[in-house]
């Protein structure tokens, strides 16, 4: 049966009717004040139902959500109220978080290859190969000869116990994860900057913000309740502006007051001559600057003339000509950053996936240092984060190759020394080179130099770029992944297959954006014969040899416990954050060295339990991560994309998320609903590029890199601009990534999803 | 004859009325009609319906383009006519009501579904 629009009419037509005579006349609305809502009954209301404090398992905002359990299962989701990152407040991924951990696509017990065939296994038996296999590899070839690949969705606790196997017992540095792929530029730019990852500032910065400078960011799309909360500041307050620097016209741009829409890849003049224009017009802070800020050309340190002289070329004019902007408008932002008081950039995966991605880090921290708009209310250079858990778990729990836990690096030597002590090896254990980043681990699998890796949590077969060239040395590989759901695009060509714990049938701890640590509670037992990815790491352990040093790793606290010790003292300082506090309050931001201590809303300034009053001497700020407590603003050359466009490949493709789905739908493509929202994949097109192309909605159009090709549906749509196609890269069926570059920031070795040359044919 | 057809409206109006105080939970057996299913709801729904989308659309739900989806399900495998109270408490913690201790039912009584004004707005 079909509906004409006539149908449609007539139901709206009652339903409206309906609504007219139903309730002016019936209700008056003064009678919702009296509407009381008992604080006790949140928690477990009338019918039955035990809310459960947790965290949203999807977007790096770290909203709280209570999930809601009657007899053993899950019923519902709300958002914590009482939780001040959301207060209450859920988007769509979030709402539908319950029906994800029944979902049929749950792992419900082990598999194990034979005959290449993936065949129910009992745990003992696949724990069995998994030590023997890894044993094998590793005193045949080596311990580089495996690798551990995690994921910012992991919780902390689980990425430390891998960590502390792979890097301080097997003896590898690699030891990766996905925030390889989305925040290492953001971190490569907070350690070089300012001497230490992650941001100054906090969430309630956003409150007292004047100007939001969004800098490749579909914020309404990806980071919704923050979105809310900044397009609730500009609501309740007009003279707030909002400057939107993206390639795409985005639903962000509901709130903009100007848009630069920017030829993808070239944005770093823009940010220089912004930089240029703050300092011709005076609106530097000229006694921050003498205090606390160094210059350097990237190798040596250089002087403020030198920076000036630097920054001569980059005129709005130059600028404009380079990212095809008008020079006006950046002026306009350069003025709108210059005499705003207060200031937040806030930026995500359009600067971070990049070749330039750190340089652009650089970048736009120099103009807060420029401009002393940091460490105070409404002020913040301000990472947003792509996941729940790339903060906690991977960037401070270390979870990467060169990274140990609490902010330290293998390289330095006193660095091992403290873990390797806390995790009772010889300091000889942990080498000193940082291992294979994510990309070259990949490339390693193919080329057989790494022959066995554990893949927890994530989903490389459709994650990684230039996806064909690494497909088989995945499959060839002894692969193991522990995962919640199957079949992934990779735990369909793994060797052993894990079935682990899904949120809410474990705890554990997320730290999100804002340093941020939060607990979520266990309310459910895990399905089927599922279990905690941190007590099967610690089995695979002691079937390897070390059970001594993973023993007493009983309960998740145990791990959290034993994490912590590890951040004592340091600029992430978790120590008052015991799990016993984390169940009661909402979450602490570090540092909070002490259980009494409430958490620290600005970092390197009053207010820091870490800030140095006496080295200091009067001065605002103090960057105590760096020797001399001085952060470095940066002269960076305006480094364009890996591929740019040419005549073969005349169009830049972007690839990246829509607000319904996460990743690679793993999850929210269980969810009918969220798959509504999108039903099939797509590739948006600018409609003057689609008049030219003889495209319309609906057309099949195949797009073809120098990787490979791809055929989607085309959406034309005033969104990308000109010359620009967008492709979000959420559908198993339809791999992007078979068309995205792998080639990454030598810095951060992040890789440049943001930006490919192309063409489209109508298919 | 056209006195006849508004009263008819309004009989049938006040009767959907009374249903959906009482049986705003249970009217969910209905069926979304057999349409195109590669379609989200939005495409269909802003030429189909393009008032009802309009409010919609102009909504605070339409400004984050929380779609239709959201309170009526994806049409397909899960269908609710009309949004449930429990559905928008899932969100809207914050604003949640325990109707036993009000004079209201729902929070429809106050909210109109698509628009989300109140209703004397
Ligand atoms: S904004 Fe992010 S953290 Fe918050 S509910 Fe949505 S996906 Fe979850």
């Amino acid at each position: 049966m079909s509906l004409s629009r006539r149908d449609f009419l007539r139901a709206s037509a009652l339903s409206a009717a309906a609504t007219t005579l139903g309730i002016g006349s019936i209700f008056g609305n003064e009678a919702f004040a009296k509407a009381k809502i008992d604080e006790a009954d949140f928690m477990q209301d009338s019918k039955g139902v035990q809310w459960h404090k947790s965290v949203c398992r999807f977007c790096g905002v770290g909203c709280g959500v209570m999930l809601g359990v009657k007899d053993g299962k899950p019923v519902g989701i709300r958002g914590d109220k009482e939780n001040t990152v959301n207060s209450g407040l859920l988007c769509v991924k979030a709402f539908y978080l319950h029906q994800m951990i029944t979902a049929k696509n749950r792992l419900l017990y082990p598999m194990i290859r034979k005959n290449g065939k993936l065949t129910r296994a009992t745990w003992e038996e696949a724990l069995d190969l998994v030590a023997s296999k890894f044993s094998e590899i590793r005193d045949k070839y080596g311990p580089d000869a495996l690798a551990f690949y995690g994921s910012g969705q992991a919780e902390t606790e689980e990425t430390y116990v891998a960590n502390k196997l792979f890097k301080g017992h097997i003896g590898t540095n690699n030891v990766e994860g996905n925030p390889r792929l989305c925040m290492a530029s953001a971190v490569g730019g907070y350690t070089t900057t300012f001497g230490a990852d992650e941001p100054i500032g906090t969430y309630d910065d956003i409150e007292k913000c004047d100007l939001f400078f969004i800098v490749g960011s579909n914020t309404a799309e990806a980071h919704p309740v923050l979105y809310d909360r900044i397009a609730r500041r500009k609501r309740q307050n007009p003279n707030v502006k909002i400057v939107i620097v993206d390639p795409r016209k985005t639903p962000t741009n509901k709130i903009a007051d100007l848009h630069l829409q920017v030829i993808p890849g070239y944005d770093l003049a823009i940010i220089h001559a912004i930089a240029k224009l703050i300092i011709d017009n005076g609106y530097t802070d000229e006694q921050f600057i003498k205090d606390s800020v160094n210059f350097s050309d990237g190798k040596n340190p250089i002087t403020y003339e030198d920076y000036k002289k630097f920054l001569e070329k980059y005129t709005p004019e130059y600028a404009a000509k380079q990212c095809g902007v008008n020079a006006d408008d950046i002026v306009k932002a350069a003025k709108l950053f210059g005499e705003t008081p207060r200031v937040m950039t806030m930026w995500c995966m359009g600067v971070n996936q990049r070749v330039a991605g750190v340089f652009l880090n650089n970048l736009i921290h120099n103009l807060h240092l420029l401009t002393g708009k940091l460490g105070k209310d409404g002020c913040d250079s301000f990472s947003l984060t792509g996941q729940p858990n790339a903060c906690g778990g991977v960037r401070e729990g270390g979870g990467l190759c060169h990274l140990l836990p609490g902010h330290r690096v293998v390289a330095n030597e006193q660095h091992r020394k403290e873990i390797a002590e806390l995790w009772n090896v010889p300091a000889e254990k942990i080498q000193p080179k940082p291992g294979k980043h994510t990309v070259a681990m990949f490339d390693a699998l193919g080329k057989g130099e790494i022959k066995g890796i554990y893949i927890l949590c994530t989903n490389p077969a459709q994650s990684i770029p230039n996806l064909n060239k690494y497909l088989k040395g995945m499959s060839d590989a002894f692969m193991v992944v522990a995962e919640s759901f199957h079949p992934t695009e990779t735990s369909q060509v793994a060797d052993v297959v894990l079935p682990a714990a899904f949120w809410g049938e474990k705890e554990g701890v997320y730290g999100c954006t804002e340093r941020r640590s939060q607990h979520m509670a266990q309310a459910l037992k895990p399905s089927g014969e599922a279990r905690w990815d941190g007590f099967i790491l610690a089995d695979i352990a002691k079937r390897m040899g070390y059970g001594n040093n993973f023993e007493h790793f009983t309960s998740v606290e145990a791990v959290w416990t034993e994490y912590i010790k590890s951040t004592k003292g340091k600029d992430m300082d978790l120590t008052g954050a015991t799990f016993a506090r984390l169940k009661k309050v909402r979450g602490l931001r570090w540092p909070v060295p002490s259980e009494d201590h409430p958490g620290t809303t600005h970092r390197f300034t009053d207010g820091d339990p870490y800030f140095p009053k006496d080295k200091a001497a009067g001065k605002r700020m103090y960057f105590y991560t760096k020797p001399d407590g001085r952060a470095t603003i940066f002269a960076r050359p305006d480094k364009g994309p890996e591929e740019p466009t040419s005549a073969e490949y005349p169009i830049a493709l972007t690839t990246g998320r829509i607000m319904e789905q996460w990743h690679t739908m793993t999850m929210t493509g269980q969810v009918p609903e969220l798959v509504r929202a999108a039903p099939n994949p797509y590739v948006e097109i600018n409609p003057e590029d689609a008049k030219e192309w003889g495209v319309k909605t609906r057309d099949k159009v195949r797009m073809v890199t120098k990787r490979g090709s791809l055929i989607v549906e085309a959406k034309v749509v005033d969104r990308p601009r000109k010359g620009t196609i967008f492709v979000p890269w959420h559908w198993p069926e339809s791999l992007t990534n078979i068309l995205t570059i792998d080639a990454v920031d030598p810095g951060s070795k992040e890789p440049e999803y943001k930006v490919a040359a192309c063409r489209v044919e109508k298919a | 004859m056209k006195k006849f057809y508004l009263a008819l409206l309004i009989i049938i109006a006040a009767v959907v009325v009374s249903y959906g105080f009482i049986g705003a939970q249970q009217s969910q057996g209905d069926k979304h009609p057999d349409v195109d299913w590669t379609l989200s709801c939005q495409e269909c729904h802003s030429e189909m319906t393009p008032e009802v989308y309009k409010d919609w659309e102009l909504s605070k739900h339409g400004d984050v383009d929380f779609g239709c989806y959201i309170c009526h399900g994806d049409g397909q495998e899960v269908f609710y006519p009309k949004g449930t109270d429990e559905r928008c408490g899932g969100c809207h913690a914050a604003q949640l009501v325990e109707f036993e201790k009000t004079k209201f039912n729902s929070c429809y009584d106050c909210h109109n579904g698509h628009t989300l004004k109140f209703h004397n707005e």
